[in-house]
């Protein structure tokens, strides 16, 4: 993968401790814990932020997609805490919420649900006003960033992964999803994602080996909104915002893209399944959708889960970073990365350009081959050369196996 | 007027031909088919003591079964009478009330007060009551009291098969809500019963055997323990009048002020406890209303206020018998 | 999403506005000690129950819950009846016998409001199966609380109608208060949506102070209930201005909650402001509809003020329809 430039607080060389040295020996965490613990010089933080209102827009109705439940939220949390516990983080910072789920951690940690707190990083939720609006998300990663915390981790959509993109700035993202359309962040089990940001945040892998810089679209409408897209910018000819999902794909006029993956779900999937664009790659795309059957081709996509959608293409073209595309359109909504959030009419003025100094996102799987790499998850009883581990890549052996030799 | 039928039957007989007459009859409650969402048979149950078996064949889909909610789907019978439909809701045992007593006592029975007599709630529901099952405290209980306790609910009780058809027949077409009550000891009883429809109304008593020295009024089951009693009574010269009031909202008060006012003596049997029930509130009409009549004081035979016991032993204590209530008339002749 | 021409945003800020003024009114009205009885007032929460109900012919129900005035002007109730049985008068919908708690109209398919919590879902759950049997594409929507919520009968009904595959929408109102307890504490997972999942039908949470949204959402749920899609738990989030009955002081309530939620949260504002900035209706139209409005509540107010009480001739009738 090639790594789009990065601020240079982040290309920092990763610190090296080749040889560490952790084992789980007789299979019990709480070991791995302490001699993890006993390691560690400072106690970093990291950010988690869970939007409390992912997983439950109309999609479930117009598509096929699931509530995705804050009970289940809370408890991908817990397993991030474990994890995050055990790599050595000290404390994390959430933001509060009247939607139940900083209501549900805090009950769980005071109790002591989820086992002994004391191995856990502390959990501390910020303090701010809540509006359970957008402008919480914006304000929590606003605060996560000043109160220095190495890495955040993004429970939600497309939609909160844009908004927290908004503010995170050079602040590593490890993006998980909660919400509906999956195109910007990854389904992921939350212990390993919890594992890769404990990683980050402790230096024990290098951010310029396991991060990438995504692109990133600017919209502006008259010079005075002004606002971002992940993965698309969709003209709508629908009136409204409204439930804010998009299922009707007559409704759809341009669809602009960062990066189009064949096996998204969600609109990029239109250019996805026609032409893809790689995360890295320095181009999006711009596309004028036709009703099906017209234009110069007609695409059928999976346009939100279980909802496949013949769309017509009636143009596609490679957008460069700063070329500015000006919209012509009477009126109807912008869908940021699929959501409808912008009404316009035929007077307002439309402009989207693509950036690609968008959020820097952890990969995950990097992040924990490169850990193997620096045996962060080992300790060796015995001298190292007696096993044979390769070299952090496909092992051969097991260390039960070496062991046998 | 010569086939004789079962109790059970004569109430499965009523249902189909009244869901043969009118298609907005329909048929709901657990395992009123049975074995829906099984591999086997389908219409296995009809009901868990066999009443409602076979009118799955017959309507289908009218005849529905309702998971193990009674709050939601007596509500939902409820909602469907408001909106047309001529439900016959079941709830199995009348003890289950509890789960779902808002369902009946503040919406069925209140809508049309509460509307301004702008409604109709047709509805009827179906429950089994009473003891000599062995089957202990939460499925023996005698709980029509409380029913009849609320404006707005008709309380039916047959004691024979031909009742049974007759009352359930013209339950089922009458424009309020109504509880329709089966003696589970009596689902076996065989009587004559007509093939063809007929109706009984309410708020007419049976005068089950005439007499002039004292009046038992007697529901449901022990109507038959009544008359036991009576006709051992006669061999020693008593003459007792026992009256079922079969409806006890409406009741007919003027068949039993007019009997008590020709005995001059009245002894009341009912099988439930005795506190606040049927037995006081007869009791204490003929009191307000025939009190220059009595002769003697009133006699109540009910069950003790206790719960219904498990042991058979302690059962056959606790419902009023025929030898019961022999020595409560003699009491007072 | 069905386009709404101007007449229908005018109808739905009509109805919007009906129901604020009937519910302004009632509180200065109750204030004067001339309304019997327990009120409890909708306002705020205007945008669900229109942007429900405009979807909604007579021939749908819907039940609604002790908080129903919004509910049944959205349905159609005549209002002058209503504010006259609000005043306990025999011209009332309900001849004076019902009450705020109580207003229902069955022709309108509005089968009342309740005083009991929980109860409408059962009901719903018979009109819809009504519908079923009749033929009729008729749907039933199920308001309800986040109080509610926590009743077996909701829960329940939300399981029949799934096991039934009945053309219900369980409309769920969060206004974050049961009474006068905050939902947070009621409610484990405070998205109501979120216990669809364990029915297998779908769950949608929006804005409930958006009637756009709520427009949107209901007319694809009931759509989809009238092609035999089956039950959708629909939750929207929403403000309530008044307190749990009228005299209730509200001291649980945040200082200056209510102020901000009528300045910044208001489905009236917010609608009135949406369509005027899309060009689609004038200010001056919005005015007019106001000045009728206010016309109308007026004159249903001095109407039930002038009205007749109940004799004692209506005491005992319509318990039953024959005895």
């Amino acid at each position: 993968m090639v790594l789009l430039p990065l601020d240079k607080a982040f290309i920092e060389p990763f610190s090296g401790m080749r040889c560490a040295l952790i084992v789980v020996k007789k299979n019990k965490s709480i070991v791995f814990m302490a001699n993890m613990k006993s390691m560690r010089q400072t106690k970093p933080s990291v950010g988690i932020l869970v939007n409390p209102a992912s997983g439950r827009d109309l999609r479930r109705l117009v598509a096929k997609a699931s509530v995705f439940q804050n009970t289940e939220k809370c408890n991908m949390v817990y397993r991030l805490l474990g994890a995050l516990g055990v790599m050595g983080v000290g404390e994390v910072f959430m933001m509060p919420d009247v939607a139940g789920v900083a209501c549900h951690i805090r009950h769980s940690l005071q109790h002591g649900r989820h086992g002994n707190p004391d191995l856990m990083p502390a959990v501390h939720f910020l303090e701010m006003p809540i509006e359970d609006s957008p402008v919480d998300t914006l304000r929590a990663i606003e605060l996560m960033v000043s109160r220095g915390v190495s890495v955040i981790v993004v429970m939600g959509g497309d939609g909160t992964h844009r908004l927290v993109a908004k503010k995170s700035g050079a602040v590593p993202l490890v993006t998980l999803s909660t919400g509906t359309n999956n195109a910007f962040p990854e389904i992921r089990e939350a212990t390993v994602a919890g594992l890769a940001a404990g990683l980050v945040a402790m230096e024990k892998v290098a951010l310029s080996d396991v991060c990438l810089r995504n692109k990133i679209l600017h919209l502006d409408k008259n010079g005075v909104i002004k606002d971002v897209a992940l993965v698309d910018i969709c003209l709508t000819s629908v009136c409204w915002v409204g439930t804010k999902a998009i299922w009707q794909v007559e409704c759809l006029k341009e669809l602009f893209v960062t990066f189009a993956e064949s096996d998204a779900v969600g609109l990029s999937s239109i250019a996805g399944l026609v032409r893809p664009v790689s995360r890295c790659s320095p181009y999006g795309l711009r596309l004028k959708l036709v009703p099906p059957g017209e234009g110069m081709m007609t695409v059928t996509a999976p346009i939100a889960p279980g909802l496949m959608a013949p769309v017509g293409i009636a143009s596609m073209k490679e957008i460069r970073r700063m070329e500015v595309q000006t919209i012509e359109s009477t009126s109807g909504t912008i869908a940021l990365d699929g959501e409808r959030e912008i009404e316009f009419g035929e007077n307002d003025r439309l402009k989207v350009w693509l950036e690609t100094n968008g959020p820097v996102i952890v990969n995950i799987s990097k992040a924990l081959d490169q850990a193997v790499k620096n045996r962060v998850f080992v300790e060796f009883q015995m001298q190292e050369h007696c096993f044979d581990l390769g070299n952090g890549k496909e092992s051969a052996h097991s260390i039960d196996g070496g062991r046998s030799n | 007027m010569s086939r004789k039928i079962s109790y059970k039957d004569a109430i499965n007989e009523a249902l189909s031909q009244e869901m043969e007459r009118d298609k907005s009859v329909i048929v709901m409650g657990l395992d009123n088919a049975g074995g829906r969402g099984t591999e086997g048979e389908k219409d296995a149950w009809g009901g868990v003591l066999g009443v409602t078996k076979g009118l799955y064949g017959k309507y289908g889909d009218r005849v529905m079964d309702t998971p193990i909610s009674e709050a939601a789907y007596i509500g939902s019978a409820v909602g469907a009478a408001a909106c047309g439909m001529r439900p016959v809701v079941e709830m199995m045992f009348v003890d289950f009330l509890g789960v779902c007593f808002d369902q009946m006592m503040n919406q069925a029975a209140k809508f049309r007060y509460m509307f301004g007599g702008k409604s109709v709630t047709p509805v009827v529901m179906r429950t089994m009551y009473g003891g000599g099952f062995r089957a202990a405290a939460q499925h023996s209980q005698v709980l029509y009291s409380i029913l009849a306790h609320i404006p707005g609910l008709k309380v039916v009780v047959p004691s024979t098969p031909y009742d049974a058809k007759g009352l359930l027949i013209e339950c089922i077409r009458d424009n309020d809500p109504v509880i329709f009550l089966e003696h589970k000891a009596l689902y076996g009883m065989k009587g004559e019963v007509p093939e063809e429809s007929y109706t009984i109304p309410f708020g007419q008593a049976n005068i089950v055997r005439e007499g002039k020295d004292l009046t038992i009024v007697a529901l449901g089951r022990m109507v038959h323990m009544a008359s036991q009693a009576a006709a051992s009574l006669a061999k020693t010269g008593v003459e007792v009048e026992v009256i079922d009031p079969r409806t006890i909202s409406p009741i007919d008060w003027a068949t039993i002020l007019k009997s008590v006012e020709k005995t001059g003596k009245l002894v009341v049997v009912d099988e439930a406890n005795p506190r606040c029930s049927m037995a006081t509130d007869i009791s204490a009409k003929v009191v307000q209303e025939a009190f220059k009549a009595l002769t003697a004081p009133i006699k109540m035979v009910t069950a003790p206020h206790t719960p219904p016991p498990f042991s058979d032993v302690l059962e056959d204590l606790y419902i009023p018998n025929a030898a019961k209530i022999e020595a409560a008339v003699r009491s007072i002749l | 999403m069905s386009e709404l021409k101007k007449e229908d945003l005018l109808k739905a800020y009509r109805i919007m506005k009906e129901i604020r003024e009937f519910e302004e009114r009632l509180h200065v009205e109750f204030a004067t000690g001339k309304i019997p009885g327990f009120v409890h007032l909708y306002a705020g929460e205007e945008a669900v129950a229109t942007g429900v109900c405009m979807h909604l012919t007579d021939q749908d129900r819907i039940s609604s819950t002790h908080r129903g005035h919004g509910h049944c002007i959205a349905k159609g109730v005549d209002i002058i009846g209503m504010m006259a049985e609000i005043y306990g008068k025999k011209t009332g919908t309900c001849c004076g016998k019902g009450g705020s708690m109580h207003i229902a109209d069955l022709e309108k398919g509005m089968l009342g409001a309740n005083g009991i919590v929980g109860a409408g879902p059962p009901l719903v759950c018979g009109a819809a199966l009504a519908s079923k049997f009749k033929g009729t594409d008729g749907v039933g929507v199920a308001f309800f609380g986040d109080g509610a919520s926590n009743q077996g009968t909701v829960l329940e009904s939300m399981n029949l109608a799934n096991v039934w595959n009945l053309p219900v929408i369980f409309l769920a109102e969060n206004n974050g208060y049961a009474e006068s307890t905050g939902v947070k504490y009621n409610v484990p997972t405070p998205n109501i949506a979120d216990r669809a999942a364990g029915f297998g039908m779908p769950g949608v949470t929006v804005d409930g102070n958006d009637f756009f949204a709520v427009y949107e959402a209901a007319g694809v749920a009931i759509r989809r209930a009238r092609e035999g899609g089956g039950p959708t738990l629909l939750e929207c989030k929403t403000n309530r201005f008044f307190g749990h009955f009228e005299g209730d002081a509200m001291t649980y309530k945040a200082p200056g909650e209510v102020k901000r939620q009528r300045e910044e949260n208001d489905c009236l504002k917010i609608f009135s402001a949406k369509v005027i900035s899309a060009g689609l209706v004038t200010a001056a139209e919005l005015e007019a509809i106001d000045k009728e409005v206010a016309a109308l509540i007026n004159e249903a107010v001095a109407k039930a003020v002038a009205a007749p009480k109940p004799t004692e001739a209506d005491l005992l009738t319509d318990v039953y329809v024959s005895y």
